[in-house]
């Protein structure tokens, strides 16, 4: 009984630190034939990269309006009105949008669309055993798979976070319409809170969240398998990894960034 | 390679599909054909709890202590540290723990649909359901809307718990700048059942639009185990845009013109 209840508790955990522990190492091996030549992986790279951009563009665009018209819009503005200094929600709009929404709507996009067809592709090629007819043709799949996936969408996440930055500012700015204010003070402040620091901490994070999801989505992908629900379970699974993982990272590197930078706490 | 509508188009021939199943979905649900198979409504409904509530209790746990943490810091930035609870107050209940709820929801449930439903599909069972008299949108669908019904408010309301307790570990036990009395006269001063009822309808709406878009991509797979990976990643990608347009259409319905807030007059 009791060994049956430790079983049901410790194996998923076991099972849970296996993955990860494999991630870490796929992580490795993934950066280490990325360095090592040769480098055969440039076509694939630019195809992966308009994929994700084709794919995701038009969702983000949607998704980050949304966001930053409702959350920091409606609800800091109708804040700030009540105290009279609805020109403030620009400057509010540096740690909304900049430093927390763009960034992670980013990642959920990212997470949802790309992650979620990288799992579905390569899982595909994992059930009709075309990976291990790589491996027989002596191609390696790390390199020429993982790798321009992993770095195309670095460089995609780290791109759409300033698309979705804009966008966000741009559901900032329908909020201060529908309030009836004038829009100069809201880029006036916008502008004197904006800084460098915030700006490169954003691309830094979400250039990392590129990465955490592309490799999630790689191993799930590659590790897919039993019938006809494995490549289904495969996305499913994926998606959950990359959805924690991102946000937990995001926690950290926000809270390391805001405490080693505490010019970033200053109101100007 | 897709092209750059492929998306958008792609939403505009399903939109039609989806509504018509969802009004199918719906009507089995009222006329209460669905109670026909209550016992298969409490599996699912077991399977929902024992299967996705420490999952989206974790991600509303992290997104909190993101509230956290941003509200104690711009407090800072203003010179009134103490007040770091309206900023968490707001943040958890009404705008992140619905979103945080909703892209687990969308992750872990409404792809764990399609998966499931999908495999059923390409493997014929759905068909051998219809040929042995059994209503398949029923057993399958309904039973799931229902469960989905019965057991995610309450699993909602303890993410929202999940969130408050995040936010307080951050602000009082990490950043420390307010004392814990402090900190909590503010955020219950900040928030009433009002708000409460109206994320709860936020967090359903996202709920039930993301259960029923996975029993629709499930439904309709095709083309074998690549098929339903196929019909899981598309289903993922409108839900997460559907999630953030019901918050948005959410935070304007109940908070647009009412800041609810114990300030003026």
């Amino acid at each position: 009984m009791v060994r049956a209840v430790a079983d049901r508790a410790f194996l998923p955990t076991k099972n849970l630190l296996e993955q990860v522990g494999d991630m870490m190492i796929l992580t490795g091996k993934t950066i280490m034939s990325a360095l090592r030549p040769p480098y055969p992986y440039g076509g694939e790279f630019v195809i992966q990269f308009l994929f994700a951009l084709r794919l995701c563009w038009f969702p983000l665009l949607v998704s980050t309006v949304a966001f930053g018209y409702g959350a920091p819009g409606l609800q800091a503005g109708n804040f700030l009105i009540l105290f009279g200094s609805l020109d403030r929600l620009g400057g509010f709009f540096v740690l909304a949008s900049v430093r927390e929404f763009a960034p992670f709507v980013t990642a959920v996009i990212l997470a949802g669309v790309a992650g979620t067809a990288i799992t579905a592709d390569l899982g595909a090629r994992k059930i009709r055993e075309e990976l291990d007819a790589l491996q027989v043709l002596g191609v390696d799949p790390v390199k020429n798979l993982v790798v321009p996936r992993f770095l195309a969408l670095m460089i995609v996440t780290a791109l759409f976070n300033i698309y979705a930055l804009l966008f966000g500012i741009f559901g900032g700015v329908l909020a201060t319409l529908t309030f009836g204010a004038p829009l100069g003070p809201f880029f006036a402040t916008l502008l004197t809170n904006a800084s460098t620091v915030d700006l490169w901490g954003s691309v830094v994070k979400t250039t990392l969240f590129g990465a955490i999801i592309a490799i999630v989505g790689c191993y799930k992908g590659m590790t897919a398998s039993g019938g006809a629900e494995g490549v289904g379970r495969a996305v499913n699974q994926g998606v959950v990894i990359a959805f924690l993982g991102v946000f937990a990272f995001n926690y950290v590197f926000t809270q390391t960034l805001l405490a080693t930078h505490p010019e970033l706490s200053v109101l100007k | 390679m897709p092209g750059w509508l492929a998306v958008p188009r792609d939403w505009l021939a399903s939109f039609g599909d989806i509504t018509k199943f969802c009004a199918r979905v719906f009507g089995e649900l009222f006329r209460g054909r669905v109670f026909v198979f209550f016992g298969e409504t409490l599996r699912q409904a077991g399977v929902l709890i024992v299967g996705s509530t420490i999952v989206i209790w974790s991600l509303c746990f992290i997104i909190g202590l993101q509230c956290g943490i941003e509200g104690a810091y711009l407090q800072r930035s203003v010179g009134a540290p103490a007040y770091a609870g309206v900023f968490s107050a707001w943040c958890d209940l009404r705008e992140l723990v619905p979103y945080a709820f909703g892209y687990m929801m969308a992750a872990k449930v409404g792809t764990g649909l399609v998966a499931e439903i999908g495999a059923m599909r390409i493997t014929d069972e759905i068909d051998a359901l219809e040929v042995m008299g059994i209503s398949s949108m029923t057993f399958l669908c309904a039973t799931r809307l229902l469960a989905a019904l019965m057991v995610l408010p309450f699993l909602y309301l303890g993410g929202v718990g999940a969130g408050f307790f995040a936010s307080y570990l951050a602000v009082v036990q990490q950043i420390g700048e307010v004392s814990s009395g402090g900190y909590f006269l503010i955020f219950w001063m900040f928030q009433n059942p009002p708000d409460l009822l109206y994320s709860l309808i936020k967090g359903m709406c996202m709920a039930v639009v993301i259960v029923l878009v996975g029993c629709y991509y499930g439904y309709t797979a095709s083309g074998g185990p690549v098929g339903v990976g196929t019909a899981t990643a598309k289903s993922m990608v409108f839900n997460t845009v559907a999630v953030h347009l019901i918050g948005m259409l959410g935070t304007q319905i109940f908070w647009g013109f009412n800041p609810n807030a114990p300030i003026g007059g």
